[in-house]
């Protein structure tokens, strides 16, 4: 990464890079490497710190201005260079945005109502959500088998 | 190059036991032993009624160039979804809902997966490449002097990829 990017980098996005370099080092059975990238997300993980005067309306926002700016800069940048590798990823997160766009305005309507005697999943893969019992036999975004969509769990507070 | 089993696919028929000329195929684990597994050798894969051994390279190619505007506006976006991460968990934390933690843990871990895909398609999609190796030089040099940063970690990975 250049030196100019490194600097602006949260604990967040070095989270997501080195989960992601992790994956990649479990998927070429680089199980030491995968350890060693752990450890690394775990350094940041712990340098993560809340937000004291958040609310939900700002993360609507922010998922719609994805919708309506940052995907459409990514595609056109895709686009001009015919990065077809970037497209998918732009055609798979830009579908997972909206599902959450649409699962956020839902619980806006039906608050709690939403997950009662229900799940929420998440596709570890392209970050596909599902509200539902039992999710679809195969991820509607990436097709990937639903053994890698998992539920999110209901945690006592 | 040595063979790997996807043990969710594996029907148990046992052919590359029969073909393994150094019993590497088999182990109480359920894995090849990639110690005994003969470099590109390949018998068993081939051998497979059930596909369920594949080669793993030793080495990889170089990953495909990626646009300046391409990096950039796809580091844009892995930021914004890692700031989304940030404000669902700080949602989560500051809520003593069930349901509506429940409900930000889902868009947390959403939004993480979709920053890890966007780094991967800026380029860090091969943790051998010069470019993660490149940042991995640049994290110990600037955290020289930080004792909680787990230097060795990092030095060992440049070592191992």
């Amino acid at each position: 990464m250049e030196e100019d990017d490194m600097r602006q980098l949260s604990a967040e996005e070095l989270g997501a890079l080195c989960s992601n370099l992790q994956k990649a080092c479990t998927k070429q059975l680089r199980s030491e490497e995968a350890a060693l990238f752990a450890v690394l997300a775990s350094y940041y993980d712990k340098q993560r710190t809340t937000k004291a005067d958040c609310d939900y309306n700002a993360l609507l926002d922010a998922i719609n201005k994805d919708l309506s700016e940052g995907f459409k800069d990514a595609s056109k940048a895709a686009e001009d260079a015919n990065d077809r590798g970037a497209k998918r990823a732009l055609v798979w997160g830009e579908k997972a945005s909206k599902l959450l766009q649409a699962l956020m305005m839902r619980y806006e309507k039906q608050g709690s109502a939403l997950l009662e005697n229900t799940n929420v999943w998440v596709c570890e893969i392209c970050g596909f959500v599902y509200v539902g019992d039992t999710p679809p036999s195969v991820c509607p975004i990436c097709k990937v088998p639903s053994f890698k969509i998992h539920p999110i769990q209901k945690e006592a507070v | 190059m040595h063979a790997a089993r996807t043990i969710s696919l594996c029907t148990k028929d046992c052919v590359c036991l029969f073909v393994c000329p150094t019993g590497a195929t088999d182990t109480e684990n359920g894995q090849i032993d990639f110690t005994k597994c003969l470099d590109g050798c390949r018998l068993c894969v081939d051998a497979c009624p059930s596909h369920a051994i594949y080669l793993v390279p030793a080495t990889y190619p170089v990953p495909q160039e990626k646009s300046e505007a391409v990096r950039k506006s796809l580091l844009a976006l892995a930021k914004s979804k890692a700031d989304q991460e940030r404000l669902a968990r700080s949602l989560a934390e500051a809520s003593d809902d069930p349901v509506f933690r429940q409900l930000m843990d889902a868009v947390a871990t959403s939004n993480h997966i979709l920053a890890e895909d966007c780094y991967r398609e800026a380029g860090y999609i091969l943790p051998q490449s010069e470019v993660v190796r490149s940042w991995l030089r640049s994290l110990l040099s600037e955290h020289e002097k930080d004792e909680d940063f787990p230097s060795d970690a990092v030095t060992t990975l440049l070592e191992k990829l």
